[in-house]
């Protein structure tokens, strides 16, 4: 990042692949929107450009870019306010089989995520996925490091409620799809 | 131990940063505590969520924008970079307190008196070195913005328009992006940016010309009553003529109707 700082655009490239997967896995998983997360990510290497002087060396780069990322996203969603909030009715349900139960189940953890107040899952994003470490974070968000470590507890907790209620809705169509398939006189087979 | 005691030790415990007699605690009791295990369980259900991948344009649109920044940089002088390292690692104050920082200061403000002096003297033409180099910072404002201005995504577009605002000369390949921006870009957002920032720049005959024909061409409402409006600023009285066109065409939008009326009457 020094090289960076000091005008070897060339080190931008190195620093693009490191970190454009994460950074857009970042953004989708907190948004639901591609293209939009590959707009931000292209804004975040361009204020790397911009800002680059700002850079602190001895400092984390890391939480740096992090920082650029969140502030570029504040920005975005204050310029362009989002219409409407995305809503989990507003999804596709989620149709039971048993032959892509872990694939059913990404789903539905995607979608229980999803459910997550915005600066919830954003901290989960940060320590499960951006693997940052607690105190990086609490430099990010400006916070105590026992704050955040009280956030992301009550962050799964929620995760983990609406993962529930999500699975047993699931499950609740499964065994009615199953009830219909026993009763329906076109099942074959069952009657006597 | 209860629940609230262990979701103290259980976010450090997910990151492996507990000390093993804490581990044995916290597992203990999540062998005894279905919330808290699930928890846990959640935690490492997470991992299930793939790594999405950007589009592959994504690589190609990055190595446009820093081409582009590149290509004008090479140009510029290679102290200055050297130059900037060192001041932004110094103490400043330290160093303004020191004798060496006293005599800078003394010279500076000598040559700021100098300088003044020379000015109220009479205006000269600046000094061969700094000029070019504002020339090649142009060159490479230039470049980033005719890069930016071909993206693939509007928000980078819009950028590209932005930062063509920052000089107040246009130079030519710019002015014409501009206008072809304003007359073919698909995003809205985008063409009214472009009129923005070729309405600091009436001065110059082909802007005008151009944004009398967009007047023709456009066919978002949002766009026309800017476009209107502009001509309405510049009181652009040969504009009349062509207003006066827009607001007989047969499926024009009530609202662009009035206004060009409403413009009409202005430019009497």
């Amino acid at each position: 990042m020094l090289q960076v700082r000091d005008g070897a655009g060339e080190m931008l490239g190195v620093l693009f692949d490191r970190y454009q997967t994460p950074l857009f896995n970042f953004y989708s998983k907190l948004t639901g929107d591609r293209t939009l997360s590959e707009d931000l990510v292209q804004e975040v290497f361009l204020r790397i450009l911009k800002y680059r002087q700002s850079y602190r060396p001895g400092t984390p780069f890391r939480a740096w870019i992090y920082q650029i990322a969140r502030n570029a996203r504040v920005d975005h969603f204050r310029k362009f306010p989002r219409q409407t909030a995305l809503e989990p009715e507003m999804l596709p349900p989620v149709v039971p089989s048993d032959s892509a139960q872990e694939q059913q189940e990404v789903e539905l953890l995607r979608r229980a995520l999803r459910m997550l107040p915005e600066d919830k899952r954003e901290i989960l994003l940060l320590c499960r996925f951006q693997e940052l470490k607690y105190e990086e974070i609490a430099a990010l968000l400006g916070c105590e490091l026992n704050t955040v470590r009280t956030r992301i507890h009550r962050a799964l907790q929620e995760l983990r409620k609406s993962f529930h209620q999500l699975t047993k809705g699931t499950a609740l169509k499964r065994a009615e799809a199953a009830a219909g398939e026993h009763f329906s006189p076109r099942g074959g087979g069952h009657e006597v | 131990m209860k629940c609230e005691q262990i979701s103290e030790l259980l976010p450090d415990y997910l990151q492996g940063s507990l000390s093993p007699d804490q581990r044995r605690t916290v597992e203990t009791h999540l062998e005894q505590c279905a919330d808290c295990s699930e928890e846990v369980a959640i935690w490492q259900k997470l991992s299930l969520l793939p790594v999405e991948q950007p589009g592959p344009a994504s690589r190609a649109r990055f190595e446009a924008v820093l081409q582009a920044y590149q290509a004008g940089r090479s140009n510029q002088p290679a102290h200055n970079s050297q130059w900037r390292k060192r001041f932004s690692s110094w103490n400043v104050f330290h160093w303004l307190r020191s004798p060496l920082g006293a005599a800078a200061w003394s010279a500076a403000l000598l040559a700021i008196g100098i300088f003044a002096g020379l000015r109220l003297a009479g205006p000269k033409p600046p000094s061969p070195d700094l000029a070019a180099m504002q020339s090649e910072l142009a060159n490479m404002k230039q470049l980033v913005v005719l890069s930016m201005l071909q993206q693939q995504s509007a928000s980078a577009r819009l950028e590209g328009v932005t930062w063509s605002t920052r000089d107040q000369q246009l130079d030519p390949r710019v002015l014409s992006a501009l206008l072809h921006t304003l007359r073919y870009d698909p995003s809205v957002d985008v063409r009214l940016a472009a009129l923005d920032a070729l309405s600091r720049h009436s001065a110059q005959p082909q802007v005008r010309s151009s944004v009398v024909s967009a007047l023709q061409e456009q066919q978002s409402p949002l766009v026309q009553v800017a476009l209107i409006d502009q001509l309405v600023e510049w009181h652009d009285r040969d504009a009349r003529p062509h207003l006066e066109k827009l607001r007989q065409s047969p499926n024009l939008n009530p609202a662009v109707r009035q206004r060009a009326d409403w413009a009409i009457s202005k430019l009497n």
